[in-house]
C-alpha cells in the first residue's frame, strides 16, 4: 500500500513536471505562412501588396448598375423585383440604409484604401530602385478610392497611412467632404509628378490617369479653372485621340485603343460564379446585362440588369451613330437577323423595356471561358478620352476664365466623330449643350446619375428625387452600428 | 438455458457443443450482472449506473443493430432524449446534425465522439460499422467536463464489442439486402396543367400565351427519371471469445449503398476491420488493444442548393422530354441556370476516398489493490483522396455548367502563361489530404476506503494531444478523348503537365492536458462528486491560451434511506450537478493575422497574384464557455418501470464569433475576413423524460417499452457589441436573407413579411389603410408590423419572426416484442413545431411549380390562400411566412420482424442464433410538409437550418436480414 502510493504520487510528480515543461508545446507556427507583420522585407512584397490594391478596382463594376439604374437612364431588371433588391430600391428612389449594394461600394472601396494604407504604413521599412513609383500608385490609388466614397456618401471617415484595429474604428468620425477631397488633391498631385506618362505594363496607372482623375475631382467641387488646366495638361501632353468608329469602343480586341485613359483591367481566363463578385477577375457587368434565356446570334444570356429605358432611347437625334452603339432595341435587332423565328428570349420579372445595355453586354466570343456565363473579359472604362474632352468642354463654359471656344472645339470633336451637326452656342446654352452631349456619349456607362446630381438637374429629370436627400447616398446603417453609433447619418434618411 | 451435456452428444461433436455450453452460461452470467449493477463508462474510468451524478442517456449496442442503419448517428435519433439528430442529406454516406441539448453556438455544434478513448470527429463517423458498437453513453450535463475545453456540446461516449475472458470462440455471420425508393415524389404541374397555368401566367402580365395548345397530357414527370429503386447491402463476420487471461473481438463488415437519385453516382461503400484485444500480462498489467481500419468510398452529386440534381428536377418543365428524338438529353432552354438533371448525373464523376486507421494501445498498472496507472497512446490517422472528373459537357445554350462552348463540345482555350493557350478541355481535380492524430493520456485511479461505509475515488491524469495536417491537389486541363478512363492528372496534355487551382497546406493543433476528478461515496447514498480540467490549446491566442474548467455534482439515493418506506418505488435517485466545460472548434491559427487574403489583379491581360491581409488577428482570442446547470431524477417502479427526468439550463458565452467589423478595417475585400472575435450568449433550457418498461411474459414473450420526449427553449441572449444581428441563409435567388441570430430570438429563426391573405379586388386595396406598394389584385397582403401606414419593402421594419428551425418537442419511442420464436421491433420518432423554408421553387416564368397553384388567385373571391400568377412586377416573392411551412412530423424510422430458430432446430444447425428479419426503413411519414422529406438538417451552420433547397431525402427502405451465431 505504501509503495503504491509512493509510485502514484511519483507518477503524478513526473507528469506534472513534464506538462509544466511543456508550454513550447502549444507555441505552433504555421508553416510557409507569411503573417501581416512579417512582410515588406523584399520589394516583390511591396510589388505584391500593390497588386492587392489593385485588386479593389474590379468592383467598380457596381457604378455601372448604381449610376444608371438610380439615373433616368435605365431600369433595374433581373429575376425578379427581389433580384438585387436594393438595385431596385435605388431605381424607385427609394433606398435608404439598409441596402446591400450600397454597402458593397461602401466596403469594397475601404478595402482598397485599407490595402494601399497597408503599403504606404511600411513605406519607410526599406529602400529600393523603383519605390517611389510604387508608393505613387498606391496614393492615387486610396485616392481614388476616396473620390468613389466622396462621390456616393459625401463626408467619409479618412484614414491616412495606417490601418485600423477594432478598438480604433469607434473612435473615427465622419471628416468633412471638402478636407476629404483635399486630401484626394494632394495624393493625385504626388503621384502625378512621379509617374511617368506611360504605364510600365498594361492596367497600371500613369500620369495621364492621376491627371484625368485630378481633373474630375476638380470638376465635382465645381473648382472649373482648375479643372480646365488640369484637362488641357492631359489633352496637350497626353498621347490620346478619339478613335474614329464609336460603336468599336468596348470590344475587347480593341482593348488599348488610343481614348483609352484609365481601364480597369478584366479577363475571361478564370470565370467564376455569383457567389462572391468583388472575387471575380472577370467583369460580371456584362453577364449580368445579358438577354435572359437568350438563344440567337451575336449575344449571349444574361440576368436583364439595367435595362435602359425608352427615354434614353428616344434622345438620340436621327443619325446618332451612338444609339445603337450604346442601347440595343431587342426586337428591331432580331427582326434584322436571317432567321428571327429561331431566336428565342425571355422578360425577366424585374422589369422589361425592350431595351438592353450595348455597351457592356455579354456577346458571343467575350465570355468569361471557363464560366462562359457571367464573367467577361471586357474592360470598365472608367474615364476614356470622350470623357476627358466633355468634362474639359464643361470646366472650360464654366470657368471664371470661360474659354468658350475651347468648350465649343472639344464638345464638337465628340459630335463629329458621333456622326452629328456641330453646336453653336454660348453661355448657359452651351453648357447644357454639353451636359446633354454628356449624357448621349456616356450613357450606361455609369455617369449619369452623378452627373445629375453635380449639375443639380437630378430633381428634375430623375422621378421621385428628393432634393436635399438624394444628392447623397445614406451611409449603411450597419456601418454606423459598428463604429459605435458615432457617424450621423446623411440629411433625411 | 436448457442444454444438458447428454442431449448435445446425440447430436453434435462435443467440442460444438461445449463451445454452446460456454457461451451460453456466460452470456447468462453477463446478463444478471449488468442488471444488479450496471456500469456506465464517464470518461477515464467508470461508474455504477446507480450511483452515478451526471445526466446521460445510454444505447446498447442489440438496439442499434435493429435499426440496420450505415452510420451510428442515424441510429442515434428517436432513441435519448435531449439528443436530437437531423439529416443533413439522405444521400448514402450523408451526415447528420447531432445536438446535444439544442444549439449552443453560432459555429461548431458538433458534440465530442470518443471511441474506445479515442477522439472521433462527427465526419469520421462514416469509418464507424454500427454493428462493431458495444454501447453508446451520452454525458449531456456539466459532468462531461472531464473533457475540458472540448467538452461544451456534450460528449458521446463509444465502447466497441469486446471479448469475454474464459469463453470459446463464438463466430457471427450476419448481414442484410435491401432496396431503397424514395418515400415521396412532389406533386408538381404535368404538361397539360403547366401549360395552362403558364398561360394565364404570361396573359397576366401582357405578354404573348406561349402555348398555342395546351392539351399535351401529362408530359415529362422529371421525377420519375430522376428517382430509382437502389440496392442496399450489409455483410458483417466477427468472432469473439477468451483465455483465462486474454479476450478478444475481431470482426470485418462490407457495406454498400447506393442512392435513390443517382444510383452509383452517389453511393457508398465501406469496408471495415477491426480487432479488439486485451491481455494479462500479469497480475498487476494489463494491456488493451483496438485497432480498426476502414476503407471508405463515396460518390457524391450536387446536392441542397441552387443546381442540385433535385433542385433541377423540381424546376425542370414537363413540356420537355428527358431525350429528344435523337436521343439526346434535352435542353431546357426556357429556363435559366437549371439543366437537364439526367445529364446533369450522367456527366457528374466525384469520388472521395477514406483509408482511416483508428487505434489504441493501453497499458493499465495495478500498482496496488487501490491504485491503478493507465498510460494510453490514441491513433487515428486518415488518408483523403478526393477525385473529381469534369467532362467537356454542353447543357444548352448559357447555361451556367457548361464545360464546352458549343453542342459539338469544342473546347475553351486558356492561356496558362504569356501567350501559352491550351485546350481547357476535360478537366481532373485531384487532392489527397492526410490527417494524423496522436494522443498520449497517463491517468491514476484511486480508491481509497474512509470508514465502513464511505469511500474516495480520485483521478488524476494528463492528455497531450498533436493532431497535423497537411494536403495537397491541382487540377489538370484538357484530358485526353473528353474520357474517364484518363481521368487522371498525370494524364493531361498541357506542356509540362502543367497544372491549375494547385493547393497545399499544412497545419498542427495541439492541447495539453490536467484533469482531476474526485467523487465521495458514503453508503451508496451519497455521493458528492467534483470535477477540474485545465486545458491549454494551440488554437487560441498567445494572450489566453489556458482555460480552467470546474465542474461539481452530487447524487442522493433516497429509496436507500430508512425512512423511504414505498416499496413500489424500488429505487429513487435525486441528482444535480452544475460546471463549466468550453468549445474550441474554430479554424487553427484564427488568432493570427496571415497574407492569405485574394490580391489578384489583371496586368498585361494575365492574372497577376498579389498579397491581402486574409482574416484580421486577434491575439485576445480564446475558447466559448458553457455554464451548465442540471437537475434530474432516476426511479425505478416496481419491477417492470424505469423513469428519468432532468431539467436543464445552459448558457453559453463568449461565443467564437466572425461578426461585421466595420468597413474601416478592410475586411470586406476578396479573401479577407473579419477577426474572430469572443462575443455574445446563447441561452438553452428544457426538459427531459424517459420512461422504460420491460416485462418478461412467461417463459417465451416478453416486451420492452421505451419512450422519450424532450422540450427545448433556445434563445440568443447577447450579440457582439454593434452587430444588431448576423444574417444566415438566402432565401430565393438575388441577396434575400432569410434566417437571423439576434437578440431575444432562437439561432437562425426566420425574418420576413407576414402574411393576411391575397387582395381580392382593386378598391379593398385602394380602401386598405396600409399601403403596399405596386399591389395588384391578387398579390399577397402583407402585414404592417411597425403600423406606419406603408408596407416598406426597403427596410426590415415591416419583418418579423415567421418561424424557427428548432423543434419544441420531440418524441422517441422504441417498442421490442418477442413472442416465441418472434420478434417486432418498431422506432418511432416525432419533431413538433419546428417550420421549414419552401426554397426550392426558382421564380422563372418558366420553370415547374408544384401543383398547389392549381388554386391560384384567378378572380375576386377565388381564394385567399394562394397569389396570383403573372410575369408582371410583383412582390410575392419576396421571403414571407407564404414560403415557410410547419415541419412537425412523425415517422416510422424502423421496423423490424424477426423469426428465430428454436433451440431444438438450432441444434439439427449446429448455431447458437439463427435469426431471419425482414425489416423496413422510414415506412411511414405522417407530415403537412410539401417537401420531399420534413427531417432536413443544415445547409451549413446553425443559420442554414431548415431550409429546403430540395433536400436528398432519406430512402425508404425495405430489406431482408439474418443473424447466424455458431
Amino acid at each position: 500500500m505504501k509503495k503504491g502510493k509512493l509510485l502514484g504520487l511519483l507518477t503524478v510528480g513526473i507528469l506534472s513536471l513534464f506538462h509544466s515543461g511543456c508550454k513550447k508545446f502549444l507555441d505552433i507556427n504555421p508553416l510557409y505562412t507569411q503573417d501581416a507583420e512579417n512582410y515588406f522585407e523584399t520589394a516583390v512584397d511591396y510589388e505584391r501588396a500593390l497588386t492587392g490594391a489593385y485588386d479593389l478596382l474590379q468592383g467598380t463594376f457596381i457604378d455601372i448598375w448604381i449610376g444608371e439604374i438610380a439615373s433616368d437612364n435605365s431600369i433595374a431588371g433581373g429575376e425578379s423585383v427581389t433580384d438585387s433588391e436594393g438595385l431596385h430600391e435605388m431605381d424607385d428612389m427609394k433606398h435608404d440604409a439598409v441596402n446591400q449594394e450600397l454597402r458593397n461600394v461602401f466596403r469594397w472601396n475601404y478595402a482598397g484604401i485599407a490595402r494601399a494604407n497597408y503599403i504606404l504604413e511600411h513605406k519607410n521599412k526599406i529602400d529600393f530602385v523603383g519605390k517611389d513609383k510604387i508608393l505613387a500608385e498606391a496614393t492615387f490609388l486610396r485616392a481614388f478610392y476616396y473620390s468613389q466614397l466622396v462621390k456616393y456618401f459625401g463626408d467619409v471617415p479618412l484614414i491616412i497611412d495606417k490601418r485600423l484595429g477594432a478598438d480604433e474604428v469607434t473612435k473615427t468620425s465622419r471628416t468633412p467632404k471638402s478636407e476629404v477631397y483635399a486630401r484626394i488633391e494632394q495624393d493625385l498631385q504626388y503621384a502625378a509628378g512621379i509617374l511617368d506618362w506611360n504605364s510600365p505594363q498594361k492596367g497600371r496607372v500613369n500620369k495621364g490617369v492621376c491627371l484625368a482623375l485630378l481633373g474630375k475631382v476638380y470638376l465635382y467641387q465645381n473648382k472649373f479653372d482648375q479643372a480646365a488646366a488640369t484637362f488641357q495638361q492631359v489633352i496637350d501632353d497626353g498621347n490620346y485621340s478619339l478613335i474614329s468608329d464609336v460603336t468599336k469602343m468596348f470590344a475587347v480586341a480593341n482593348e488599348g485603343h488610343s481614348e483609352t485613359v484609365f481601364d480597369v483591367e478584366y479577363t475571361g481566363a478564370e470565370g467564376g460564379s455569383y457567389g462572391c463578385l468583388i472575387c471575380l477577375e472577370g467583369n460580371a457587368a456584362p453577364g449580368f446585362h445579358g438577354i435572359r434565356q437568350y438563344d440567337g446570334p451575336v449575344y449571349g444570356d444574361g440576368n436583364s440588369y439595367n435595362l435602359p429605358t425608352k427615354d434614353l432611347f428616344d434622345a438620340y437625334e436621327a443619325g446618332d451613330v451612338r444609339r445603337d452603339a450604346t442601347v440595343l432595341d431587342l426586337d428591331a435587332f432580331i427582326k434584322k437577323q436571317p432567321r428571327p423565328g429561331d431566336i428565342k428570349f425571355a422578360p425577366g420579372g424585374g422589369g422589361h423595356t425592350g431595351y438592353y445595355n450595348n455597351k457592356y453586354i455579354k456577346k458571343q466570343g467575350e465570355v468569361g471561358l471557363p464560366d462562359n456565363d457571367l464573367t467577361s473579359p471586357v474592360n470598365y472604362k472608367l474615364i476614356r478620352y470622350a470623357d476627358v474632352l466633355l468634362m474639359a468642354a464643361e470646366a472650360n463654359a464654366r470657368a471664371n476664365a470661360a474659354n468658350e471656344g475651347r468648350a465649343l472645339q472639344y464638345l464638337n470633336l465628340v459630335r463629329t466623330r458621333a456622326k452629328v451637326q456641330p453646336v453653336t452656342a454660348s453661355g448657359s446654352a452651351l453648357v447644357e449643350a454639353i451636359w446633354n452631349e454628356r449624357r448621349l456619349e456616356m450613357a450606361c456607362e455609369g455617369h449619369r446619375f452623378f452627373d445629375l446630381v453635380r449639375t443639380g438637374k437630378a430633381s428634375q429629370v430623375i422621378k421621385d428625387f428628393v432634393p436635399g436627400k438624394h444628392e447623397l447616398f445614406p451611409i449603411p446603417q450597419v456601418e454606423i452600428d459598428l463604429s459605435g453609433g458615432n457617424w450621423s447619418q446623411n440629411p433625411n434618411y | 438455458m436448457d442444454i444438458s451435456y447428454h442431449k448435445c452428444t446425440k447430436l453434435l461433436t462435443a467440442a460444438l457443443c461445449l463451445l454452446a455450453v460456454n457461451s451460453a452460461s456466460a452470456q447468462v452470467a453477463k446478463d444478471t450482472a449488468e442488471k444488479i449493477d450496471e456500469v456506465v463508462v464517464v470518461g477515464y474510468g467508470t461508474a455504477k449506473a446507480k450511483e452515478f451524478t451526471g445526466a446521460n442517456a445510454t444505447l446498447k449496442g442489440e438496439k442499434l443493430e435493429k435499426m440496420n442503419v450505415s452510420r451510428m448517428d442515424q441510429a442515434l435519433q428517436g432513441q435519448l432524449a435531449g439528443v436530437t439528430v437531423s439529416t443533413n442529406s439522405g444521400s448514402p454516406g450523408g451526415g447528420s446534425s447531432i445536438r446535444i441539448r439544442g444549439l449552443s453556438t453560432f459555429g461548431d455544434n458538433d458534440p465530442l465522439i470518443v471511441v474506445d478513448g479515442v477522439i472521433y470527429d462527427s465526419e469520421g463517423l462514416n469509418a464507424l460499422n454500427p454493428s462493431d458498437i458495444a454501447s453508446i453513453n451520452v454525458l449531456k450535463d456539466a459532468t462531461a467536463g472531464i473533457y475540458g475545453v472540448r467538452a461544451a456540446n456534450g460528449v458521446i461516449l463509444i465502447e466497441t464489442k469486446k471479448g469475454r475472458l474464459n469463453a470459446a470462440p463464438q463466430f457471427e455471420v450476419s448481414g442484410f439486402q435491401g432496396f431503397q425508393q424514395t418515400a415521396k415524389k412532389l406533386d408538381m404541374l404535368n404538361a397539360n396543367e403547366y401549360a395552362i397555368l403558364k398561360n394565364e401566367m404570361f396573359a397576366n402580365g401582357n405578354r404573348p400565351m406561349p402555348f398555342k395548345n395546351t392539351a399535351l397530357g401529362v408530359g415529362t414527370n422529371w421525377q420519375d427519371s430522376v428517382f430509382a429503386t437502389a440496392p442496399i447491402t450489409q455483410l458483417n463476420i466477427s468472432a469473439t471469445g477468451g483465455t483465462a487471461t486474454s479476450r478478444y473481438s475481431i470482426g470485418g463488415s462490407y457495406f454498400d449503398q447506393q442512392g435513390i437519385v443517382g444510383l452509383d453516382k452517389a453511393s457508398f461503400k465501406r469496408l471495415n476491420a477491426r480487432v479488439n484485444f486485451d491481455t494479462k500480462m500479469s497480475d498487476k498489467l494489463q494491456l488493451s488493444s483496438v485497432f480498426l481500419f476502414t476503407n471508405e468510398n463515396r460518390s457524391g452529386l450536387p446536392e441542397n442548393g441552387i443546381g442540385s440534381v433535385l433542385y433541377n428536377t423540381i424546376n425542370a418543365y414537363p413540356t420537355e422530354p428527358v431525350r429528344d428524338e435523337f436521343g439526346n438529353y434535352t435542353y431546357l432552354k426556357e429556363v435559366n441556370d437549371i439543366i437537364n438533371p439526367l445529364a446533369q448525373m450522367q456527366n457528374s464523376y466525384n469520388w472521395a476516398v477514406v483509408n482511416k486507421f483508428v487505434g489504441k494501445e493501453e497499458l493499465e498498472w495495478k500498482v496496488t489493490k487501490d491504485l491503478t496507472l493507465t498510460n494510453r497512446l490514441n491513433y487515428n490517422y486518415a488518408l483523403v483522396d478526393n477525385k473529381v472528373f469534369s467532362p467537356l459537357v454542353w447543357y444548352g445554350p448559357g447555361k451556367a455548367q457548361n464545360t464546352a462552348i458549343n453542342a459539338n463540345l469544342d473546347p475553351s482555350q486558356v492561356e496558362i502563361a504569356p501567350g501559352t493557350l491550351i485546350d481547357r478541355g476535360a478537366s481532373v481535380y485531384e487532392g489527397r489530404n492526410t490527417y494524423g492524430d496522436l494522443n498520449f493520456e497517463s491517468f491514476v485511479n484511486h480508491v481509497k476506503q474512509l470508514t465502513s461505509n464511505s469511500t474516495l475515488k480520485s483521478t488524476l491524469g494528463v492528455s497531450v494531444f498533436k493532431r497535423d495536417g497537411l494536403g495537397l491537389g491541382g487540377t489538370a486541363f484538357n484530358i485526353p478523348n473528353n474520357s474517364l478512363d484518363y481521368a487522371d492528372i498525370s494524364a493531361n496534355l498541357a506542356p509540362g503537365g502543367f497544372l491549375n487551382n494547385v493547393y497545399s497546406f499544412q497545419f498542427q493543433e495541439r492541447l495539453l492536458s490536467t484533469f482531476f476528478r474526485t467523487e465521495y461515496n458514503r453508503a451508496g447514498k451519497y455521493i458528492l462528486s467534483g470535477i477540474l480540467r485545465r486545458d491549454g490549446s494551440s488554437k487560441f491566442g498567445p494572450n489566453s491560451r489556458y482555460g480552467l474548467f470546474p465542474t461539481v455534482s452530487g447524487a442522493w439515493v433516497i429509496s436507500d434511506e430508512s425512512f423511504w418506506t414505498f416499496k413500489k418505488v424500488r429505487s429513487l435517485k435525486l441528482r444535480t450537478s452544475y460546471g463549466v466545460s468550453g468549445n474550441d472548434q474554430i479554424d487553427n491559427f484564427a488568432y493570427r493575422g496571415m497574407l492569405n487574403g485574394e490580391g489578384v489583379y489583371v496586368f498585361n491581360d494575365i492574372i497577376t497574384q498579389g498579397v491581402a491581409i486574409g482574416r484580421a488577428s486577434n491575439p485576445d482570442l480564446k475558447w466559448e464557455t458553457t455554464h451548465q446547470f442540471n437537475l434530474g431524477i432516476d426511479a425505478e417502479l416496481g419491477e417492470s418501470f424505469t423513469a428519468a427526468f432532468n431539467f436543464f439550463v445552459k448558457n453559453t458565452r463568449d461565443l467564437l464569433f466572425q461578426p461585421d467589423v466595420s468597413a474601416l478595417m478592410g475586411t470586406a475585400g476578396p479573401g479577407s475576413y473579419p477577426p474572430i472575435i469572443n462575443a455574445g450568449n446563447v441561452h438553452n433550457r428544457g426538459l427531459e423524460l424517459e420512461l422504460g418498461y420491460s416485462k418478461q411474459f412467461r417463459k417465451y414473450s416478453s416486451l420492452q417499452v421505451n419512450f422519450n420526449t424532450a422540450w427545448l427553449r433556445n434563445k440568443v441572449t447577447a450579440t457582439p457589441e454593434g452587430v444588431d444581428f448576423i444574417p444566415g441563409a438566402p432565401f430565393g435567388v438575388g441577396g434575400n436573407i432569410a434566417t437571423r441570430f439576434q437578440t431575444g430570438f432562437p439561432i437562425g429563426y426566420f425574418f420576413g413579411y407576414e402574411v393576411a391573405g391575397v387582395y381580392q379586388t382593386q378598391a379593398e386595396i385602394d380602401a386598405s389603410p396600409v399601403k403596399q406598394a405596386g399591389a395588384k389584385p391578387g398579390d399577397l397582403k402583407f402585414i404592417d408590423q411597425n403600423g406606419d401606414g406603408v408596407i416598406n419593402f426597403s427596410n426590415d421594419s415591416d419583418k418579423k419572426m415567421i418561424g424557427s428551425p428548432i423543434p419544441d418537442f420531440t418524441f422517441g419511442l422504441a417498442l421490442n416484442f418477442r413472442y416465441k420464436s418472434f420478434d417486432v421491433s418498431a422506432n418511432l420518432y416525432a419533431a413538433v413545431g419546428q417550420e421549414i423554408v419552401r426554397n426550392y421553387e426558382r421564380q422563372q416564368p418558366y420553370a415547374n411549380q408544384l401543383n398547389y397553384t392549381i388554386n391560384r388567385w384567378t378572380g375576386a373571391g377565388s381564394t385567399d390562400e394562394n397569389p396570383r400568377l403573372t410575369t408582371d412586377l410583383n412582390r410575392n416573392t419576396v421571403f414571407s411566412d407564404y414560403y415557410v411551412e410547419d415541419g412537425s412530423f412523425l415517422r416510422l424510422r424502423n421496423l423490424q420482424i424477426g423469426y428465430s430458430f428454436s433451440n431444438r432446430m438450432l441444434k439439427k444447425m449446429r448455431f447458437t442464433t439463427a435469426r431471419f428479419y425482414l425489416a423496413s426503413n422510414n415506412l411511414i411519414t405522417l407530415t403537412r410538409y410539401m417537401g420531399f422529406d420534413p427531417d432536413i438538417g443544415s445547409i451549413g451552420g446553425p443559420l442554414g437550418s431548415g431550409i429546403d433547397y430540395g433536400f436528398y431525402p432519406q430512402a425508404r427502405t425495405v430489406s431482408l436480414g439474418f443473424q447466424f451465431k455458431f
